[in-house]
């Protein structure tokens, strides 16, 4: 029995030097952020004596981060709303209505699913610019509807699978249309799983940088992880600006990590457990 | 009531539209022009041209030979969340932490996870200070072309596998307890446990595993190959994503960047349906 017990603790040493190299990264950054140059030429790896918040300033208000931190939340929030509303639609249409295709419907949507968005890329970029959604808002949150629409359609169908035929069938009963129990009853029992794949979604749509960089090229109109590929080039001698750039990129996801990340991880098992 | 009978059909219709507008008909067109030529031959169809320029284009060569590491590299990416996950699930001192802590890279965008190494690997960064100390080094993480690739796969590891681990401890949750008791009853060590309980019992979540995994590492290391290395040194860190984006973004050859994209989708097709083969295979043995 003791010998169970010190064979788990010496598997925790390894771990917890692996929990050091998994955080010690953004510490780092942190820290250098909280640096002046002089400083951080001086000695990039001594604790900042006293927090310096300077770097953050300039980062924000001159470097653009301010705009680009506009533009993502902008693109971002109305992407998802529109993909939980088309996702929950056809999810509700697709586990519990019974009608002609449904069936090579759900199938076209896991297809879709194995698409990479690079391999659509070309096309895709010459379809926007066809139609003048390049370098437009529109244009980006429809190329992100469609990158993770598949996926959310997945996830709801599958989560609404798990909700008896019974309370439809009472809710037509009680004199509801398709669409009235779509409002009165998926839209609010679905709410656990549009909690876990918005946040996905909210995660998916703010970490991208592909297709943002491809269908938005114009710097008014950067992303926030955009600006943060320009930043490099920009402040490549100024380094504690350039990390305290991206720290304020990080921020918003470490916050959803923080206070979310149960929707996260069930968001993420839903399709191992289903598929 | 025939707006009941369309009722259906009103609901799926924005999905349906915006998946066969953006994505199933690009994937069409896209196969279409990679056909065609560019430039001043633009929309004229060429045969193959393009798909034999691409395989006598070093940088090309470069991306498949390094995705050919990916799939060697694979099983190590796949064995590490799999193995914290076990220990996690043994109730390893600190397991609660550990799980938490090990899914934070995960909410970090590549571009954002890029910038911080490129700190980290710089010549003279916190990676070879720590090395220093052990009297290794100092390595050129980004600047050799040996190396590179080998460090932008180990930061793409670093920043994915608690997403793997999530998904391995999942499976965990569905794995019979009986057996693990039975096991610890006949007094099996912990690889045989490993190797007679655990794998059998996952098949489906290491096939899943596999399956995302090495989706991950062919269509999402693109924000790190763009900040960190640029697929230099000397071409070195190519994959199949950079080199489409470099055609279309910077060459402006969009038919030769089809013909990659081509290539890339038969590649994600034929992973997928051999690993899915082979681990079906290897579960139905026990």
């Amino acid at each position: 029995m003791s010998g169970k017990r010190l064979s788990r603790w010496v598997a925790a040493v390894p771990m917890a030097l692996l929990a050091l190299a998994t955080i010690y990264p953004l510490v780092f950054t942190a820290n250098v952020a909280m640096k002046t140059r002089r400083d951080y030429v001086l000695d990039r790896f001594s604790p900042a004596t006293s927090p310096n918040w300077d770097n953050i300033v300039t980062a924000w208000t001159s470097v653009g981060m301010a705009r680009y931190f506009a533009n993502s939340l902008i693109v971002v929030s109305i992407s998802v709303v529109f993909l939980l509303l088309f996702g929950s639609m056809a999810g509700f249409a697709l586990s519990q209505l019974r009608f002609r295709g449904s069936k090579v419907l759900f199938l076209g949507c896991l297809a879709a699913l194995f698409i990479p968005f690079q391999v659509i890329m070309v096309p895709l970029a010459r379809v926007m610019a066809d139609s003048g959604l390049i370098d437009t808002y529109p244009g980006l949150i429809l190329a992100y509807v469609a990158q993770f629409l598949p996926f959310t359609i997945f996830l709801m169908t599958s989560y609404y699978k798990t909700i008896p035929a019974e309370i439809v069938d009472a809710a037509r009963i009680d004199g509801n249309t398709t669409y009235g129990v779509y409002r009165r009853i998926m839209l609010p029992m679905g709410t656990p799983a549009l909690l876990s794949v918005g946040i996905l979604n909210t995660l998916f749509c703010w970490n991208d940088v592909l297709i943002s960089l491809l269908l938005m090229p114009s710097a008014d109109h950067r992303t926030l992880m955009v600006g943060v590929t320009s930043l490099r080039g920009q402040y490549s001698d100024d380094i504690p600006t350039f990390a305290s750039g991206v720290l304020i990129a990080a921020v918003p996801m470490l916050m959803i990590y923080l206070f979310l990340q149960r929707q996260i991880a069930d968001g993420v098992t839903a399709g191992s457990t289903k598929g | 009531m025939r707006s009941e009978r369309l009722a259906p059909y009103v609901l799926v219709a924005p999905a349906l539209l915006i998946i066969v507008a953006l994505r199933l008909w690009p994937l069409l067109l896209g196969v279409n022009f990679s056909f065609t030529g560019d430039g001043e031959r633009n929309g004229a169809m060429v045969g193959l041209d393009n798909y034999l320029e691409m395989f006598q284009d070093a940088t090309f060569q470069s991306a498949l030979r390094n995705v050919g590491l990916l799939v060697l590299l694979l099983p190590v990416a796949v064995a590490i969340p799999g193995l914290l996950a076990t220990f996690i699930y043994l109730r390893v001192p600190g397991h609660r932490f550990f799980r938490s802590v090990y899914f934070f890279p995960a909410v970090l965008s590549p571009v954002i996870v890029g910038a911080i190494f490129n700190l980290m690997l710089a010549f003279d960064g916190s990676l070879n200070t720590v090395l220093a100390v052990f009297g290794v080094g100092p390595v050129d993480w980004l600047g050799d072309p040996d190396v590179a690739m080998f460090a932008v796969v180990g930061v793409q590891i670093w920043a994915t596998f608690g997403m793997a681990l999530v998904v391995f401890l999942a499976g965990f949750a569905t794995l019979d307890s009986a057996l693990l008791d039975a096991a610890r009853m006949d007094g099996a060590s912990l690889p045989q446990t490993i190797w007679h309980v655990i794998i059998p019992g996952l098949t489906r979540t290491i096939q899943f595993v596999f399956v995302t995994t090495m989706i991950g590492m062919l269509t999402s290391m693109f924000g790190l190959l763009y900040v960190m290395t640029s697929g230099g040194p000397e071409g070195s860190t190519y994959l199949p994503e950079y080199y489409i984006w470099i055609q279309q973004g910077q060459m402006n050859r969009p038919a030769l960047a089809s013909a990659a994209s081509t290539v890339l989708f038969l590649i994600m097709l034929v992973v997928g349906l051999l690993q899915i083969s082979v681990l079906r295979r290897a579960g139905r043995e026990d």
